[in-house]
């Protein structure tokens, strides 16, 4: 069904899906994943879920809660609510954020679609034509020529470029937003530099900070639960210091090297801030770093006060109001222990949120220098304080280059020296460094899971990062060589997670992934027993 | 047609195309201070560029001093402006048509500043045999960039009406566009071979309006190709053909914007913060009261 859709067939015959995924126009996958018929199966909407659900995009369902009007002055509040929402975006008071980019980016495409390809969604999707980066943005950019510049209507009646705002765009808009992983490839092709992912995020920006409409995994038990709980994941501060006082002991005893990670130091040179994910999800990385930094000697803390032991900021997937919030408080932290620096966790958009887009809100002294973690262990790696035996990595590594790390923060090759020293049998994948491809859960896509987005997640938006990753380790494809995919990034790890289960990937390839601290610790000479094991415990 | 009619028609078209370009080159200077949005790579890191990497890669970076390029930025745009990179890499199909499309416009520009440089050449009366030199490559210049141009205003035309990608993405004003500059470089085209010294008439046409000489004539079809030409440049500035202009605040601005704060961008910060805010969602309820530093405040401050 990909079908040649016009622009304006976004607001036509509402309750159907404009497109369906249809497995056999997805990119092929390699051996052993390349038979559409051994490919776990997409979940499909019931009836039952057709009637109640907002489906009418491409038969996928990432946010249950989207409300479904049942009168027609309830369309209209919606609508009404969005119109208000787009003239705000164009606001210097509301939006000054990110007016600048933003106009930019609507006034000045050329329609060359020369960033097409280089969307993994777009390209692994089959060349679906509603995941073209443009698709999105143009109907973006007629509404907003249309519905909030003067004399739109008539000019887009005279320049054939109508287009009917009523629920069914809105609806379908909302769920479009969340098919884009915000990794601005398609930015870095552009020629003009316009940036269709920015557009994505301030559509995503309206529907929250207008309608209230967010993915309830980013903002109800995403920024929400992080400001009043401490973490998305739930994790209460008493509960975060038990966890890693366990994990401390446990840690000890599996590797035969004592741990003992710092909380609340007032003083102390480095505030640590990892994610609470890691905690609860893979352990391994917040314990490596526990080990690393003891073993170098470094004066550091974690914090137990909220939200400063998880360093996740939703909100720049989807709310400058919440990004700042979170940054806000992040810092807030910071000054309080009269720490000299942060160090973000193995995070990428943790890096991004706090080390530059919320840099102009951390204004005076809440401008305490932020550090990315990887160099950070760069330093600890190479100076000479731990005894490494790059022998114990001796297997497959390939690596994984977070969006916002690399493509977004042009932090490259510090993770590279680290890997060229620790890990003999290091490769690149193709394309790498800035120009690597999205893990499939970038955009705050890796925490979503209603209905059968995780499906959608593991079919389409990951479907690059998996054929890329196995092409990575092509020369030993079974699972009878022990490969190890670092990935120095919770999201990232949980996208990875999910497409392993999906696909069975460590079954059927040997391939396992963490973290990159792991790989350090892993090597550490007076680390007695392996980190990493492809068997579990 | 004689007298000031020409003189009215071109610097008019000119003082409206500079007005106007100046106006929204300033309006979007002038928007506010954004959050940081960059975008690797960032060819001013000396040593780090070839590969996307930035200052950020460095331990304690805000302990270093940072080295910087001033020419790499330039050369990345010189190769981006002239020969297309970002389409050479990403959209190789492209390239021919839009290359010599853009080519065109060049040799275009560099004929008419060789036309205002042979004038200059023949107030000041210099030898014949200089000034020849110049006309030859003045008409070298025009015949390549009018047919260049032509061919690519023509041939992207063609593109944008048969491309089944590009199709859905079109408006009037795209094919407007397009068809005008093809007229614009036809008609040119069309003098430059009607004409039997194309260089020398068009050099004593611009001679004869920075001279302000009243007695000033052109013949037919130069006459058209001037008055379509000055009709594009009437028009251009308010069309998103000015894309020349927003592509330095695009790549300067924006995707190379890693600036660290100053005491300037500080104060102009702690406004913007204090502005009030208008979002109704739930969460922020701003209602225009709250200002942005209200609504990131902890409840128990």
């Amino acid at each position: 069904m990909n079908k040649k859709l016009k622009i304006a067939d976004i607001a036509k015959d509402g309750d159907k899906p404009l497109t369906e995924i249809n497995l056999k126009e997805l990119t092929p996958l390699p051996p052993p994943y390349d038979q559409v018929g051994e490919e776990t199966e997409f979940k499909r909407l019931t009836e039952e879920q057709q009637q109640r659900l907002v489906c009418n995009l491409d038969g996928v369902v990432s946010y249950a809660g989207l409300p479904k009007p049942r009168t027609k002055a309830e369309e209209k509040k919606y609508v009404d609510q969005f119109a208000s929402g787009l003239k705000k975006l164009l606001s210097k008071e509301n939006n000054w954020t990110f007016l600048q980019p933003l106009l930019l980016s609507i006034d000045y495409c050329a329609q060359c679609q020369t960033c097409n390809d280089a969307c993994p969604i777009y390209v692994g999707s089959g060349q679906n034509e509603i995941y073209r980066p443009t698709y999105r943005s143009e109907v973006f950019r007629r509404l907003v020529n249309k519905y909030a510049k003067p004399g739109g209507k008539l000019r887009a009646k005279l320049n054939r470029e109508d287009i009917e705002l009523n629920w069914t765009t809105i609806a379908r808009l909302y769920e479009l937003s969340y098919r884009c992983n915000l990794c601005r490839r398609c930015t870095q092709s552009c020629p003009m530099g316009v940036d269709n992912a920015l557009i994505t995020r301030e559509l995503r920006k309206l529907f929250s900070q207008e309608l209230g409409w967010a993915p309830k995994e980013l903002h109800e038990k995403g920024t929400v639960l992080q400001i009043d709980v401490g973490s998305p994941t739930g994790l209460k501060p008493s509960v975060a210091m038990d966890n890693l006082e366990f994990l401390d002991e446990e840690f000890s005893e599996a590797l035969g090297i004592e741990i003992k990670t710092p909380w609340d130091k007032k003083g102390a040179d480095v505030l640590l801030i990892h994610s609470a994910g890691d905690i609860i999800s893979f352990p391994e990385g917040p314990i490596s770093f526990s080990v690393l930094c003891n073993a170098a000697g470094i004066n550091w803390t974690l914090s137990s006060e909220i939200p400063g032991y998880d360093g996740v900021n939703y909100g720049v997937f989807y709310d400058d109001v919440q990004l700042a919030k979170v940054a806000t408080r992040h810092a807030q932290i910071a000054k309080k222990l009269g720490v000299k620096k942060i160090v973000m966790g193995e995070c990428g958009h943790q890096h991004k949120a706090i080390m530059t887009v919320a840099d102009r809100v951390l204004t005076g002294e809440l401008d305490i220098p932020r550090e990315s973690v990887v160099t950070f262990l760069e330093e600890i790696v190479f100076s000479g304080r731990i005894k490494f035996d790059p022998t114990k990595n001796n297997f497959p590594v390939t690596l994984h280059d977070p969006c916002n790390l690399v493509r977004n923060l042009g932090v490259v090759e510090p993770q590279r020296r680290i890997l060229r020293y620790l890990c003999p049998q290091f490769r690149e994948m193709t394309p790498a460094g800035i120009e690597n491809y999205c893990c499939g859960g970038g955009g705050g896509l890796s925490v979503m899971s209603d209905v059968n987005f995780p499906d959608w997640k593991a079919h389409v938006a990951g479907r690059m990062k998996l054929k890329q990753l196995l092409d990575a380790f092509a020369d030993h494809p079974g699972p009878e060589v022990k490969k190890y995919l670092c990935a120095p990034c919770l999201n990232c790890k949980l996208q990875f997670r999910d497409i392993f289960d999906y696909y069975k990937v460590k079954e059927r390839s040997g391939i396992i992934f963490g973290g990159l601290g792991e790989l350090a610790v892993n090597a550490m000479v007076d680390v007695k027993k392996p980190l990493i094991k492809w068997e579990d415990d | 047609m004689a007298g000031i009619f020409w003189h009215i028609g071109v610097f008019g078209v000119l003082a409206v195309f500079l007005i106007v370009t100046i106006y929204r080159t300033i309006a979007i200077a002038r928007l506010p201070v954004h959050l940081r949005w960059e975008l690797a790579p960032i060819p001013r890191e000396k040593g780090k560029a070839k590969y996307g990497g930035s200052y950020l890669e460095d331990y304690e970076w805000w302990k270093k001093r940072r080295r910087t390029s001033w020419l790499a930025p330039l050369l990345y745009m010189a190769v981006e402006i002239l020969l297309l990179r970002a389409i050479w890499k990403h959209n190789r199909k492209l390239w021919p048509l839009t290359f010599a499309f853009h080519t065109g416009i060049y040799l275009v520009f560099l004929m008419l500043l060789l036309s205002i440089l042979n004038a200059i050449l023949m107030v000041t009366n210099v030898s014949a045999s200089v000034l020849d030199v110049f006309l030859v490559i003045t008409s070298v210049a025009a015949l390549a960039g009018y047919l260049l141009g032509g061919l690519g205003a023509v041939s992207l035309l063609l593109k944008r009406i048969f491309d089944s990608d590009l199709r859905a993405f079109n408006s009037t004003a795209k094919y407007f566009n397009l068809a005008f500059l093809a007229a614009v470089f036809i008609s040119g085209a069309y003098s430059w071979f009607a004409i039997p010294d194309f260089a020398l008439t068009l050099s004593q046409f611009v001679e004869g309006l920075v001279t302000l000489d009243t007695s000033l004539t052109i013949v037919f079809p130069l006459s058209l190709h001037v008055i379509l030409a000055s009709l594009f440049f009437l028009y251009l500035p308010f069309t998103d053909m000015i894309h020349f202009v927003a592509k330095y605040f695009t790549y300067h601005a924006i995707k190379w914007d890693d600036s660290i704060k100053d005491a300037r961008m500080e104060k102009e910060l702690n406004e913007l913060l204090t502005q009030p805010v208008s979002w109704s969602a739930e969460h922020i309820k701003a209602d225009g009261k709250k200002s942005w530093a209200d609504l990131t405040k902890k409840s128990d401050e």
